[in-house]
Parts: C-alpha cells; structure tokens; sequence
C-alpha cells in the first residue's frame, strides 16, 4: 500500500497525474508552496485578527498531522486525542509560570510529561480491540479535562493564566503576534514533514500493515503491540507540542478548551482530508478551522454540517475529499475481519 | 446508607435501559452505536415536541399522557433508530471498524446539532412533571414517580428479554449474533433482522429520555453524551453482547457512581466512572456475565 | 471528476486567502495603524455569548448596548458629532472563541470593550485588549480573577465576585442562619463565590460552613450533592452556579423533602430557573445587582427598551446600557480615542449616574459598592426583597 490509501474500500488508481492540476498537487514542491503562502500573508495582511485565525489554524495542522500518524498511519480511533495537547499545554503553563521561564525551555519537560501520558492511556488499552480502544480514549480525555478543572496546580476551572512568552533574547520578544505566527508556522512546517517522513519509513510501513491486518503483521514478526505504542507515543509528541504553542498563542490555558468537541474536530480533519495522506490532512485542518471564520453567520451549523459531512465521507468516499493516489498495484481486499452479508455488501 | 442504594439503583436503571440498546446492537452485529446515547436525548425531544403542541395538560392527567407520549416517542425514536441503520450503517457493513466508528461519531454530531438547530441550544423546561409523594422505605427516601418509573423500566426490560427470548425473531436474533452467514443460510432475513433490533433498542433509549425529561424537568440536546458513555460502560461491566448483563451492569454502574461521589466528591464522580470502565476493558473485556469469546479472526 | 475536484480545493483556497486578506488594513511592510482615527464612527466592541446555553443573557446585553448607542446617537454622537457603533463578537462562554472575537474586535478598530458575561472566556481575552491598549469596561462577568491580574485597562461596573459574596453573608446575618451549605458548578465564576463566601463565612463567625462542595455542570441527576445536603441539614444553601442545574438541584432538593432555605447567585437569575425547577423554585432567594424590574423608577427606561426591541429587558440590559454611556463619557472627558486618555478619564470620573447609583472607581477599579441586593421568586419571577441598605 502507498502512505494514502486507507482503507479496503478504497478505489485505488494507479495512473501517472495527467493534468498540470494534478501534477501540482502530487508535486515534490507543494510543500514548500502552502510555506512560501504561509510566510506571505502576513506581508499581506498583519491585522491582530487575521494573525490569531491563522496561527490557531497553524496549531491546528500540526495537531491533525499529530493524530493522523494514530488514526491515518496505524488506524487506532483516538477520540480523546485533545488530551495530549491539554498535558502540553498544563505542563508548559505551570513549569513556566512557576520558574519564570520563557516557554521554549518548557519542552524538555513538555516531552517527558506527554511521552509518560501516552504510555499511560497507549500501555493498558492498546491490547484492547478497535472499538473499545475508541471508548477508552474518550474516557482519557474527559478524565484530562474533569482532573484539570478539580486541581488546584492546574488553577481549577479558571484555568493558568499570564504565561510568559514563548522566548525573549535583549529587546526582541518572540511573543509579538506576527512573530510568534513566523515560529509556529516554522514548527509546524517542520513537524508536518517529519510525519510525512516517519509515515515513509520503516516503521511507517509496520503501521500500515498494522492497520490493514494486524493478526498477518504480527505472523510476520511485527511486534505489533510495540507498533502501536509508539504510533500513541509520537502521536503524544505531536499533541504536546501543539499544546506548548497553544499556551504561548493564547497565553492562557483553561479546561473548557479541551473538550471532547475539540478532540472529534481534530479527528474530522483528518477523516475529512484523507486518513494517511499528510497533503490531505493538512488541507482538511485548514478547511475545518479556516471556514467557521469565513462563515460566521453559519457557526450554528457548522457542527451539523461536519457530522452530515463524516457520514457521507464515510459512506461515499472513506478516502477522505483529497483524493489519495496508489502508486502501487492495486490489491485484491482480502476479505474483511467480519463476514459480509447480503446487502451489506453492494 | 440505604439512601445511597436506593439513588444508584434509581440513576442505574436509566443506564440499564440505554445500555440494554447499546449492548443488543453490539451483540448482533457488533457495532458500537456511537449515537445511542443520542437517540435518548432525541426521544426525550419528541415528547417535548409533542407535548408543547398540545398545549397544556392538567395535572391530573400527566401519568397518563405520559404514557401515551412515551409510546409515541417509542415508536419515532425507533423509526429513527431504523433509518440510522438504514442510511449511516447498513451501506458500511462490511467495511473495517474504524470507518464505521467514524461513521457513529458523524451520526452522533448530527442528531446532537440538528436538535440543536431545530429546537434552539438552550436547555428546555419539559412541559409535564411527575411529582408526587415522597416516603420513607427503610431509611430511604422514595417518592413515587420513582417507583412508578422503575416499573415502567422493569417492565420494558422484562418484556425485552421475553421477546429475544421466547418470540422468533428474538431466537433470530440470538442466531445472528452467533453466526451471520449461517442465519442468512438458514433462510433468516438478516437485514429485517437488524433493523428490528435497531428498532428495539433506540425505542428503548426513547423511553428513557421521556422518563428523564419528566422526572427531571430539563433537556437539553447535548443530555445524551455523557449518558451515553455511561450507559457504554454498563454495557461493557455487565458483559456487552449480554442481555441480562446489560440490566445489570446498569445497576451495578449506578451504585458504584454513588459510592464514588460519596467517597471522593461529586466532581469526581465521572472520572470515577471511566475509571471503572477502563479497569472493566483491562482485567476483565468480557464483563461480568459476558463468557463469549468475542474475537474472532 | 478529478480535475473538477482539484479546481474546487484550488478555489476554496484561493477564496479563503482572498476572504481573509480583503479588507486589510495593511500588512507587516505596510505599517498604518487603523486606530486614531479622526473621523467616521467610534466603535465600541462587545464580546458576549450570542451562542451556547447563555445566549439569551447575550441578548439582553447586546439590546441594552445597543439602546444606549442609539440614545447617544441621536442625541448628536460624541466628539463633536461622531456617531457610535458597536461591534459584536462571539465568546459562547468559550475562551478559544472569546479570545477570537477579541482580536477580531482589536482589529476592526474598537476602542473600547464593553463585553464580558462569562468569566472564563473573559480571562484570556484581557491580554489581548491590554496589548492593543483598549480599555475593558466589562458589565457582566466579576470573577475575582479579572480583578487579580490587576490590569490597568480593566474595569468592572458588575459588583466582583467578593462583593457578591459579602452580600450573601449580610443576609445571612440578618436572617439569622447558623449553617450554610455552598455548592457551585466548578466553573471559574461559580467556584470563585463559594471561595470567596466560605472565607468570609468562616472569618465573621456568626454562622458556620455544613459543606462546601461543587458538582459537574451539564448533568441530570445530582442525587448525591443532594444526599451531603439533606445529610448535612443546613438552613440555607446558597447555589453560586447557572441556571440550569440550579433548576434541576432545586427540584431536587424539593422533592427529597429539603425543609431549609435556598438561595442562588447572580448566574441563576433567569427566567427559567423556575421553569426548571418548578413549584420548588417559589421563595428562592438570589443575591443579584438590580434588574430594570427591580430599580425604581426605571419604567420609562424598561417602556424605551420595549417599544426599541419588542421585549422586556433581562439580566445586565442595564449594566451593558451603563457600560456604553460610561464609555462616551469618558471618550469624551479624553477628547480623543487615545487608549492611555480614555483610561485616565474613567479613573478620574466621580458621580457619574448609572443604574447602580452614582460611579467612582476604587483603585483596584471595581464599583466601590457592588449594589448587590437581594431577589426572592414570587408566582415564578424575581422580585426584590432586601436592598440590603
């Protein structure tokens, strides 16, 4: 399989692009464009508004390129993934906010503290069935949320507040909007191409043969519990530092912001851009946070348009809108962990 | 003491009877209804629906009309249950786990926000209100309503595992969850099949959002999530797939909770209960009853 | 199939870059701040829930901002003829989306706040005005945690969360209760109440704390915390959470046959407390700054706001209605939309008339009386009981 397809369901084609759209979008460069756009804007347009929208948009990419390497790479459903970004960001607040530090040297600790809470939630339940797993990670996140609003060191519900900014050398800070927008879409850019990166390598192949038979992986010597642990772990990573930038964005950090709500839009951009296809996703995530602000008059229905929309993706494209390309040939569906019946089967 | 039981067993019938939905979908064809605790809530707005176009109802008549709207609301929220299954599910059927999960979480949002948007995001008085005497039993306090709801969810119950029990199509059903393509051999109709059980256990999660939203007095559309999960965890402590597992998972759920609040405050009563959940799904995935080797390769 | 589906992707694209760069008012290179304007109208920002399970406070809000912007409008606009506006944001009690609307406000020009309902979403959203130099007159919101960070851009025309709380125990001294239980929702505001009344509960002496606890907002069933109440067996339990649950813990404690008082704080004074609640609500008391219905002689005002909007006014009409007339005045003491003047203005201001009596700011720029009384529900509505003078 290619680091796109994503499921059995998938149309796979197998054709060179044809057209020079297609050969934009498949490009080695596309990359760098959407970075070369990012730079730009606020060339553009530097207004405090359009700098929170696009920075909150940029952390938002990096936490669906974060989750995807769980759910896209190695298909294990995280439905409390916002809690790696809550760990990220308590522990950044409070160890900054307690030492006086500035946020950069927070992420030492930033790391340690979401690796542990990966292991936490990944080691007792990955042993547990997909849909289980599931339930389980929804758990996960509402006990982040309901423990971080009952402590007094994480402020109880009103959250950390006043965290210092994320570095300042002499006279220059780092924290001033049109900067910090510069630092995270650097991280992000960097981030995103080393997800895309670790979906290539070896063990990128490992989850994908995880995710499309485990029992066969594991006959073929995968260590598939071992697998999937540090598919949790980096997708912890991801999320961490996400919340790193989150505490430095908004430089305060309440409990209301990692709801379940904001776990399952995280994972409506990935589902909806295309699961295993970084180019997808990242477009997904831009498109989930970018149109509420587009279309504000509308933000009553939004969430029943996304919900309307996972189904009908679900149903009618599981490849997600960004169509994936196969470039390897197509395989026979090897026939599907529960039988089908008729009717199920169209 | 005898306040805490009675208060579990009360909350832990509500739970059991959504968890009876959960569980007997899970059972048969093994999806996790990610939106059953939605159809709850929905259940519990059609009979607010119902209720406020029929103006006001005096007091004397409100069991009774009570009765008539839960049966009503039985029937819609079925009939929602049913098409769920028919539009979101039945077209995945054989597709892997994680679409269909996504799938239910997409049918959660949209029950959850095109309630929402139908009704307004503000929470709702619900037009009828059971009050009624309250007494001593044994050092508990009870109040009828609560007795008379508890019957009503016994019976729901009772009949349910008569139904899967006695009838053919329960023996059906039973055939299914055992062994799909071999009921299909046999000449059973799977389809009807499952669209019934879907009919069943949304109906009965309908039923308990009516009876929340007249003991309680307020909806709201989002009442149906952490339920949900709730009722989820009943199923899975009882053994899901498991009728009587269901019912009493639910119970066991709801005094556990109890205990819990009681112990370490109520603002820890919820992570207690993913808490117990997790403990469940880590030592023992098959719950209490549950003795089925569930995975099958 | 394929190329229409990439031309779609490239226009929403192309769209969204377009849509978030019109209306620019320059880029980094460009420089050209857009405040300091001299002409066209002076925009007031208002970030307020307009979605979410407060939305109809919002309401309230927006109208009674709007009234007075209207007033003032028609009476010739401030700084020698120029018209207010208000721009409303979205903060639906959610500080990722209070904290959005704020920047948006920053950057369509406002030069002065006067939003903030709930606390929380409020928090985060006083950085960003700090920055910009833009003054908060915030009419709602009164966690004690707004008054903590001791900006100097802040200001509170709500009594605080303390105030709120010493007006709860005068009227527990004065009614002669002896235990008190406190239950919030765990929200900042909420919790920020209970605190704070324990303190001084416990500091006064003259009644003891049965129990302080917090249950989980959004719930149904709050059988427990009615369990530790009826074991307890306070004489009064002051709810300091919404609505909502405060209905449902109302009818709850009713039905399990709770004999003592109940009392509510200002985040339950809405009408459908006691719809939620039931019969149990009648003789709930609520500590609350006036309503329209409650001030004496506010008729013409509330008659004014009727015959503008087509409704009674609710909870802060009336502080968002002071909120912008305190804000003109003190624009127009300033003489300019200048941040730091319009700031030192609302400093010096004394015995400016609002709703609340006349306005000085203390130091800590809070009202120096919060102008907390006392409401208890009568045939399912608010009515006053105690001014507490």
């Amino acid at each position: 399989m290619t680091e796109n397809v994503d499921t059995t369901l998938a149309p796979k084609r197998v054709r060179p692009p044809s057209n020079w759209l297609s050969r934009l979008f498949e490009s080695k460069q596309l990359g760098w464009i959407a970075l070369a756009l990012a730079v730009a804007i606020p060339f553009i347009n530097a207004t405090p508004y359009v700098l929170n929208v696009l920075t909150t948009a940029a952390i938002f990419v990096l936490l669906a390129s974060g989750l995807n390497i769980v759910v896209g790479y190695c298909g294990l459903l995280d439905l409390g993934y916002i809690a790696f970004m809550a760990v990220g960001a308590y522990t950044a607040g409070i160890v900054s906010k307690a030492f006086e530090l500035p946020l950069l040297f927070t992420v030492p600790v930033v790391l340690v503290m979401t690796i542990l809470a990966g292991l936490i939630i990944g080691a007792p339940t990955l042993r547990l069935r997909s849909d289980y797993l599931a339930i389980v990670t929804l758990g996960f996140g509402e006990i982040t949320r309901i423990t971080a609003n009952n402590l007094a060191i994480t402020g109880g519900p009103s959250g950390i507040f006043g965290i210092p900014g994320i570095l300042k050398i002499g006279d220059f800070d780092f924290q001033q909007p049109a900067v910090f927008y510069f630092v995270t879409v650097f991280v992000v850019a960097g981030m995103v191409l080393a997800a895309a990166r670790l979906g290539k390598s070896r063990l990128g192949r490992a989850w994908r043969f995880v995710r499309e038979d485990e029992d066969a992986a594991e006959a073929m010597g995968i260590h598939t519990y071992k697998v999937k642990l540090l598919a949790y772990i980096f997708g912890a990573i991801w999320g961490g530092i996400g919340g790193v930038l989150f505490a430095g964005h908004f430089s305060a950090v309440a409990p209301q912001s990692f709801i379940f709500l904001q776990s399952a839009l995280v994972l409506m951009a990935v589902v909806l851009g295309g699961m295993g296809n970084t180019r997808g996703v990242v477009l997904g995530a831009l498109v989930i946070s970018l149109l509420p602000e587009l279309l504000r008059d509308l933000a009553e229905y939004r969430y029943l348009a996304f919900g309307i929309l996972l189904v009908i993706v679900m149903v009618f494209r599981p490849q997600g809108f960004w169509p994936a390309r196969g470039y390897e040939p197509e395989r026979v569906p090897t026939g599907d962990k529960e039988p089908a019946v008729a009717g199920g089967t169209k | 003491m005898m306040q805490l039981i009675w208060d579990g067993l009360f909350v832990g019938s509500f739970y059991a009877l959504i968890a009876l939905g959960y569980s007997m979908v899970y059972g048969i064809i093994k999806l996790l209804n990610f939106a059953h605790g939605d159809l709850y809530m929905l259940g519990a707005f059609i009979a607010f629906a119902v209720l406020s176009s029929l103006g006001g109802i005096p007091a004397s008549l409100s069991i009774g009309a009570l009765l008539v709207v839960l049966l009503l609301s039985m029937l819609l929220t079925g009939t929602a249950g049913v098409l769920i299954e028919r539009f979101a599910y039945r077209p995945l059927r054989g597709a892997p786990r994680l679409a269909v999960l996504i799938t239910a979480v997409g049918v959660s949002f949209s029950l959850e926000y095109g309630v929402a948007a139908l009704a307004g995001p503000n929470p709702k008085a619900f037009p009828i209100r059971l009050e009624g005497e309250v007494f001593n039993l044994i050092g508990a306090r009870v109040s009828l309503p609560q007795i008379v709801l508890m019957i009503i969810a016994g019976l729901l119950m009772i009949g349910l595992n008569s139904y899967i029990h006695n009838t053919s199509t329960g023996r059906a059903m039973r055939s299914i969850a055992l062994d799909r393509n071999a009921s299909l051999l046999m000449g059973i109709n799977v389809n009807s099949v499952i669209a019934r059980t879907f009919f069943i256990g949304s109906a009965l999660a309908g039923a308990a959002g009516v009876m929340a939203g007249a003991y309680y007095g307020k909806i709201d559309f989002l009442m149906g999530f952490i339920i949900g999960l709730k009722a989820f965890t009943a199923a899975v402590i009882g053994g899901i797939g498991n009728i009587k597992g269901a019912m009493l998972g639910g119970l066991v759920l709801g005094f556990v909770e109890a205990f819990g609040a009681q112990w370490f405050g109520g603002q820890w009563r919820d992570v207690f209960a993913f808490a117990v959940l997790i403990l469940f799904l880590t030592l023992r995935p098959t719950g209490i009853l549950g003795e089925r080797v569930t995975e099958r390769v | 199939m394929r190329i229409k589906r990439h031309s779609t992707v490239l226009i929403t694209i192309a769209a969204a870059v377009l849509l978030t760069t019109s209306g620019c008012s320059g880029g980094l290179l460009g420089g050209g701040e857009s405040e300091g304007e001299s002409a066209g109208p002076i925009k007031l920002a208002m970030v307020i829930p307009i979605s979410g399970s407060s939305a109809p406070t919002g309401k309230y809000m927006e109208n009674g901002a709007q009234l007075a912007i209207n007033e003032i409008n028609e009476d010739g606009g401030i700084l020698d003829g120029r018209e207010l506006e208000l721009v409303v944001g979205d903060e639906a009690c959610d500080p990722q989306q209070g904290v959005a609307s704020a920047n948006k406000a920053v950057s369509a020009g406002a030069v002065v706040s006067v939003g903030g309902y709930c606390s929380g979403a409020t928090l985060p959203q006083l950085p960003i005005f700090e920055k910009a130099g833009i003054p908060m007159i915030i009419p709602a919101a009164n966690s004690q945690d707004l008054v903590n960070q001791k900006l100097k851009n802040v200001f509170m025309i709500n009594g605080t969360g303390k105030q709120q709380s010493t007006a709860a125990l005068d009227f527990i001294k004065k009614q002669g209760f002896t235990t008190v239980a406190l239950v919030d929702d765990n929200t900042s505001y909420s919790k920020d109440i209970n605190v704070e009344t324990a303190k001084q509960i416990e500091e006064d002496g003259s009644a003891t704390v049965a129990l302080s606890t917090s249950v989980t907002a959004g719930e149904s069933d709050y059988s427990a915390v009615v369990r530790d109440i009826m074991n307890a067996n306070p004489e009064l339990v002051y709810w300091t959470g919404y609505y909502q649950e405060g209905g449902l813990i109302i009818n709850q404690l009713k039905k399990a046959g709770f004999a003592g008082q109940i009392m509510v704080a200002d985040g339950s004074v809405d009408p459908s407390l006691s719809e939620i609640a039931g019969a149990g609500a009648e003789g709930v008391y609520a500590t609350m700054t006036q309503t329209p219905d409650t001030i004496e002689g506010a008729e013409d005002w509330i008659a004014n706001y009727e015959e503008e909007f087509g409704s009674a006014p609710g909870p802060y009409s009336t502080q968002s209605y002071d909120a912008v007339r305190l804000a003109a005045e003190a624009i127009e003491q300033a003489g300019s939309t200048d941040g730091d003047k319009i700031i030192d203005a609302l400093e010096a201001i004394d015995g400016f008339t609002m709703f609340s009596g006349p306005l000085k700011f203390t130091p800590e720029h809070t009202l120096s009386s919060g102008g907390f009384v006392i409401l208890k529900i009568q045939d399912g509505t608010f009515v006053l009981e105690d001014d507490l003078s």
